[in-house]
């Protein structure tokens, strides 16, 4: 058994994995490379760019800020201290992940707006409005990499600080944030990406972003072409992104000198405070999640319900648990990929992961483009063969979506595998190998136990992420295949808010078991080390 | 490993992707009883209409539902091998767009069904046609407005609207198509100064939706508001107390378009060029304009029937009342659309 994985080398399939879910990216790029040039951009150069570039920085720095101050504290309060509640927190607090932001976008404005039931608050608009309306939609990325980190991390440094004199708040600023950093910027960098991709709540709240002038050139005038290179500025604002943050990384590289972690024991807190800590982790989820979808299903009193929601719901199930799934896996490879530092290597791995960075729909246009063209390509290779044509890879199966998903969200599955490999030092490497073990036993005995926090939290990640994807599931899925998300938005962009309620619902619902199942199984892992 | 081994293993890769995929069950995308039904559309009457349809015909419908760009590019990307033998859209401008890719064929078969249509209302060759009308119409607040103020959209640009109208954002296809629809019947420069009147006239910048946009001069934000007929009717026929109090506080006013009369959009449907399932998909366009399906519009989405002589019962659509249409093709909403959005750039309409 041993013999066999020793030959088994990561560095491959990361490439090839990498490379998979870089390619509908690159067939956009490639649009945008060769298709033909209007002078759309030219045109909103003079007329709308500014305010687009305007509104996407205040969105996604909103967006960015609002997110790391809710999921950084919330982290270090459930994985180092003992409060009333703690352990329904731990899983309840990833939950408004499971809300789409538009939804979340609809009801609080609905709530807000004039004339509407809270219409005493500000109404929830424009790009700060948005802004919060991702940080608190999307804190959980921050809040489950933190946790993650924060709980895994060894307890040296912090006690270390304690010791010298530090009192836990600045042992906290300067020791244990520090450490995490490499989880909350890729929390962090999940967050930006969504935001700059979002559509749908930027242009209901009322700030257009830049992917509001990219879907313009798509919708309003057919340039395609345009829309591919808009999308490819926001890839590259994406990247600086990744290096600015990386450079950072850099510097603040750090290794236990001994391999050895000694796990943190939680801190119990007294009454008082703990009922503060409970309140503290009962806002984000109340504020992203239990208020506007509470909005949305008290509209739904007055509202018919005409689609089978028990169907899609099965069918948002089995694409969502497939694709976790799989990006687990391939999350893990490209991971490999990085770590590997081969440049072939690690430019897929972060061309993969760059694709989340751009509207939803384009992403399926990608799929689209490269499916056709291969199809095409299939078809004449197969004629000239065999006389008749290759069947049709968009037929009625669920893989094509399963594809287009993992190309998608592949940032999502990435981002955890990378910052949880991370914690394997090369020291752990060298002396494995020391021992005998080649790169695939080192891998499987070394790593695995290491990495399988964040494989799962990678999984849980993209399983949440498919459950609400929109574009690449409608124009994808086989015929008559209906999920939840596509119903809820059905009903919701024919403002038809009440109908769209249940189905939103169901998708918080469905994701709930899985959430709880692996928030268990880090804890106990942690638990077990 | 070098760049050719993994270019190999990538290709490698891609090929056992696809022949998982192709050893898929494929459904039955075709054969005797089936249609395959690619529509931007996505509404309750629409499960009617297809039921209606499978009961009348015996043809079973498959249906996929995407926003209309992306359905544009699947049937192209699919080019000869694609299975859409009918594609449906909720406004004129995506089906010109698909017109232009050369998506539709021809139906001859289409011709006599297709005279009882508007001649405005379809494209001039009939490669595709409206089936149901959407109006963009004023709503303004009954106490606060005296309706003889204002018989045309230009009347908003008048100063004294300042500050008093709603309106949602550009990237609507509905303002885009309305626009449009000025730029063809009046000319660019005419639109583009009545689009920078209402921006300056706005009430608030745009946000929300149409019915957020009643929402708001129900709510005194605003006094009038630019939006389609059927979300207010959707209002007075609201089964919630308070939305029908708002359905009943707001009128409507079908605003002229220059000379001619209201704006008004269609859903429309083709027969796609590929159509595995020709016969049947030329049944099913036939059915989009039977009187059983105009009704079905009427009644449970609160559209106009494009078929004049269709009956339906409806009491909101008969409050209403006559209204006279403007006679721009809805072709030229599409080919004009473009133009539309650049004005709304330029004006600094959001």
């Amino acid at each position: 058994m041993i013999a066999g994985r020793a030959q088994f080398n990561p560095v491959r399939p990361a490439l090839v994995a990498a490379l998979i879910c870089a390619a509908p990216l690159l067939a956009v790029a490639a649009l945008g490379v060769f298709g033909p040039w209007t002078d759309y951009m030219a045109h909103i150069a003079r007329t709308r760019l500014p305010a687009y570039l305007g509104h996407t920085a205040m969105v996604t720095g909103v967006a960015a800020v609002s997110a790391g101050l809710i999921g950084v504290p919330l982290a270090w309060l459930v994985a180092r201290y003992r409060f009333f509640a703690r352990s329904v927190f731990e899983w309840l607090l990833a939950l408004p992940l499971a809300a789409p932001a538009y939804a979340s976008a609809y009801g609080w404005y609905d709530l807000t707006q004039p004339g509407g039931p809270a219409d005493l608050l500000p109404t929830v608009r424009g790009p700060i409005g948005a802004g919060l309306i991702f940080g608190f939609a999307l804190y959980p990325y921050v809040y489950l990499l933190a946790r993650e980190a924060f709980a895994g991390q060894s307890a040296d440094a912090y006690e270390a600080a304690r010791t010298l004199g530090a009192r836990p708040r600045s042992a906290f600023l300067r020791a244990a944030i520090p450490m995490a950093r490499p989880a909350i910027a890729a929390g962090l960098a999940l967050v930006v990406m969504e935001s700059l991709a979002d559509y749908g709540a930027v242009v209901h709240l009322g700030a257009p972003t830049l992917s509001v002038g990219l879907i313009r050139a798509w919708a309003g005038e057919g340039a395609i072409a345009d829309a591919a290179r808009l999308a490819l500025i926001l890839v590259m604002i994406a990247f600086v992104l990744f290096a600015l943050e990386r450079s950072q990384r850099q510097r603040a590289r750090q290794t236990s000198a001994s391999g050895r972690r000694r796990p943190p024991r939680r801190v119990d807190l007294d009454p008082v405070r703990g009922a503060v800590a409970a309140l503290f982790c009962l806002s984000p989820v109340l504020i992203g999640l239990v208020i506007p979808l509470g909005r949305l299903t008290y509209l739904a009193f007055h509202a018919p319900m005409a689609r089978d929601l028990f169907q899609a719901a099965s069918h948002s199930l089995t694409l969502a648990i497939l694709s976790g799934l799989a990006a687990a896996a391939i999350g893990l490879f490209c991971a490999y990929a990085l770590r590997s530092k081969k440049p072939v290597a690690v430019a897929a791995a972060r061309l993969a992961g760059l694709g989340y960075a751009v509207p939803g729909s384009v992403a399926a246009l990608g799929v689209l483009v490269l499916l056709g063209g291969l199809q095409s390509g299939l078809d004449d290779a197969w004629t000239r063969l065999t006389g008749v044509q290759f069947p049709l890879l968009l037929s009625g199966g669920v893989l094509a979506l399963i594809f287009a998903y993992q190309s998608r969200f592949a940032a999502a599955a990435i981002g955890p595998s990378e910052s949880a490999l991370q914690r394997v030092t090369p020291t752990l490497d060298m002396a494995a190998r020391t021992l005998g073990a080649g790169p695939g036993e080192t891998a499987w005995r070394v790593h695995r136990p290491m990495v399988m926090s964040g494989s799962l939290l990678a999984a849980l990640l993209v399983f949440v992420e498919v459950l609400k994807e929109l574009p690449a599931t409608m124009i994808l899925r086989p015929f008559n295949y209906d999920t939840l998300a596509v119903i809820a938005n059905n009903y919701a962009s024919d403002e038809r808010l009440g109908e769209a309620a249940l189905p939103a619902l169901l998708i918080t619902l469905v994701a709930l078991p899985p959430m709880i199942w692996i928030a268990r199984r880090i804890t106990r892992q942690e638990d077990a080390k | 490993m070098t760049f050719a081994t993994a270019c190999k293993s990538l290709l490698v890769g891609l090929v056992s992707f696809s022949a998982l995929s192709a050893c898929n069950p494929s459904g039955s995308s075709s054969g005797e009883g089936v249609v395959n039904v690619y529509t931007a559309r996505h509404y309750a009457s629409d499960d009617a209409l297809y039921e209606a349809f499978t009961e009348h015909t015996g043809i079973e419908v498959n249906v996929i539902e995407a926003p209309g760009d992306l359905l544009i590019e699947r049937v192209r990307a699919d080019g000869d091998r694609s299975q859409a033998d009918v594609v449906i859209t909720v406004d004129a401008g995506r089906l010109w767009r698909a017109d232009e890719a050369g998506l539709f064929q021809p139906a001859p078969e289409l011709e006599g069904v297709l005279a009882n249509v508007p001649a405005n209302l379809r494209q001039p060759d009939g490669d595709w046609f409206g089936f149901s009308k959407r109006v963009r119409v004023i709503a303004y607040a009954k106490d606060r407005v005296d309706p003889s103020e204002i018989s045309s959209f230009e009347d908003l640009t008048d100063p004294q609207w300042r500050g008093r109208i709603c309106v949602r954002s550009s990237n609507n296809v509905y303002n885009q198509s309305l626009l449009a629809a000025m730029v063809a019947q009046d000319g660019a420069e005419a639109a583009e100064a009545w689009a920078r009147g209402i921006v300056e006239n706005m009430a608030r910048p745009p946000q929300g939706g149409d019915t957020d946009q009643i929402r708001a001069v129900a709510a005194r934000e605003c006094d009038v508001a630019i939006i389609n007929h059927y979300y207010l009717a959707r209002f007075m026929r609201s089964e919630n107390p308070g939305d029908h109090e708002i359905g009943e506080e707001i009128g409507v006013i079908f605003a002229d378009l220059g000379d001619g009369g209201a704006h008004v959009n269609v859903s429309g449907a083709g027969l796609a060029a590929n159509a595995p399932n020709r016969e049947n998909a030329i049944e099913f366009l036939e059915f989009l304009l039977s009187d059983d399906s105009q009704r079905i519009f009427a009644e449970l989405t609160n559209e106009y029937p494009v078929i004049p002589s269709a009956a339906y019962d409806n009491d909101v659509l008969d409050a209403f009342g006559d209204f006279s249409s403007d006679d721009v093709n809805v072709d030229e909403l599409g080919a004009n659309a473009g133009e539309a959005q650049r004005i709304f750039d330029r004006v600094g309409w959001p």
